[in-house]
């Protein structure tokens, strides 16, 4: 991985971080998981599997260590919805509503364990109003959400403005 | 459907992450957020405050203008309900008054000496959420102003929100009630009892173990002088329905007054304001925000946050 993408890769979490404490936490009912959905995105790209499941542990405990709930939860969480999207990422460059489809799928997959792993950890924190909503709104807004940035996002990190033409 | 190749080192990288990660939890929980954990969050915090107040700064005027738009149709509506709310309130206002004047009476004849009045109160502005399921919120004020873990917070009309979790010198982590891990204790009448969150649900469960009387619909759920989180006399929520004890015990639900998600403002309580005279509550003697005992007369007075006029 080059020193840009390394740059490209940290500026894109570091946006998502601060978009998604700040702007998507007042975007109710729509409130995206962007960091998740970077992490899911950047498994599109060229960079390594392994390096992206590393990129997805760190993501995730960045989150936790902004968050409330116990550390290390959200870095279990992106590192087996990287995994996942790392195994099925060939489905995923087909079009780009499959496109889309498929992060709405990783990230139902990503929040739905969030919220069982959070509930063995007796996490009340993630429980609360409007969870059962959220479980679907989430994955919904993601889909959008990678629907218009996805081919642009992997183009960027790759600096491949062939990617994702979707031929 | 899973396409994996001869000779990739994914799946072992997988297991090592995630028994990093099952460590990382059983660390952190067995440190209550304390030690090594607790100094990671608040060095991450410190640095991405900066960015996310500057983001706010930005962001909300324009979700602000967002919201307005929307809510136009609403509006003419609201200002007057708000209008007649507020008619409503300034004739309480003057009944409260009255009170204070008696009270005052009162502590003059007894020389009773008020020390809770000048609780320290640091209005801070809300400027997000951790993330989509997290149900904390962030402030834009912190250690430099004062603010220390544990505090309790209210909003800006004096209703219990929560209680502060995580410090960094210019930002706090504020965990809601209706969220957050522990129960409050509180008094219900004359009965005491304890209300803890539910899941999925801004409804709160209140039980009170040696319930003599039945609570009604309305009832007013305020803390107790007995909790040691938020001091006494604060309003939590109204009781949803009837409910009748059952031998001693009562279980019964409480709408808390405060949606966490729909606030902008908060106050921070700078409470114990000695944390030595809070464990000894039978020689307090508090007027404003905590119970009134004196020793050896046996009675006691417990004013609410609007009594403060």
């Amino acid at each position: 991985m080059r020193l840009r993408s390394v740059l490209t890769v940290g500026a894109s979490l570091l946006a998502a971080v601060v978009l998604q404490t700040t702007l998507f936490s007042q975007t109710e009912p729509f409130i995206p998981d962007v960091v998740m959905l970077v992490v899911i995105l950047l498994c599109l790209t060229r960079i390594r599997p392994e390096l992206l499941l590393g990129i997805g542990f760190l993501s995730g405990l960045a989150v936790d260590l902004l968050g409330s709930a116990v550390l290390g939860l959200q870095a279990i969480v992106f590192t087996i919805v990287a995994y996942l999207a790392i195994r099925t990422k060939d489905r995923a460059d087909v079009g780009r509503i499959v496109t889309g489809l498929w992060a709405g799928m990783m990230t139902l997959a990503g929040v739905v364990l969030l919220i069982v792993v959070g509930t063995l950890f007796g996490q009340s924190v993630l429980l609360g109003e409007g969870v059962v909503d959220r479980l679907f709104l989430v994955p919904l807004t993601n889909f959008i959400l990678a629907l218009i940035v996805a081919p642009t996002f992997v183009r960027v990190v790759d600096r491949d403005s062939t990617a994702f033409r979707y031929a | 459907m899973v396409t994996r190749q001869p000779g990739d080192r994914t799946l072992p990288t997988l297991i090592t992450l995630l028994v990093i990660g099952v460590l990382l939890m059983t660390f952190d929980i067995r440190s209550e957020g304390g030690g090594v954990t607790g100094v990671l969050r608040s060095g991450t915090q410190t640095i991405v405050a900066p960015l996310q107040k500057g983001a706010a700064f930005v962001v909300n005027p324009v979700v602000d203008a967002v919201d307005t738009l929307t809510n136009l149709a609403s509006l003419r509506e609201e200002v007057r309900a708000l209008e007649a709310e507020l008619a409503e309130k300034e004739a309480e206002l003057v009944a409260v008054q009255d009170d204070l004047a008696i009270l005052e009476f009162y502590e003059q004849l007894y020389e009773l000496e008020a020390t809770g009045s000048d609780l320290g109160r640091t209005p801070a502005q809300v400027i997000g959420q951790p993330e989509a399921f997290d149900g904390a919120l962030i402030i834009d004020k912190g250690s430099s102003s004062g603010i220390v873990v544990g505090q309790p917070v209210i909003d800006t009309s004096g209703y219990v929100v929560g209680s502060v979790q995580q410090v960094t010198s210019g930002t706090a982590t504020i965990v809601p009630i209706t969220v957050g891990p522990s129960g409050v204790a509180v008094t219900v009448g004359n009965q005491i009892g304890t209300v803890l969150p539910q899941v999925t649900t801004n409804v709160m469960r209140l039980t009170l173990d040696n319930a003599q009387e039945p609570v009604l619909r309305g009832d007013r759920v305020v803390t107790s002088s007995g909790s040691v989180r938020f001091p006494a006399g604060y309003p939590v929520g109204q009781i949803v329905a009837d409910v009748a004890p059952t031998a001693d015990a009562l279980t019964a639900e409480v709408e808390p007054f405060v949606q966490p998600e729909a606030l902008r403002v908060v106050v921070v309580l700078a409470w114990p304001p000695d944390p030595i005279t809070a464990i000894t509550p039978e020689t307090t003697t508090t007027t404003s925000s905590t119970s009134t005992t004196i020793p050896g007369e046996g009675s006691s007075t417990t004013t609410s946050p609007e009594d403060d006029g």
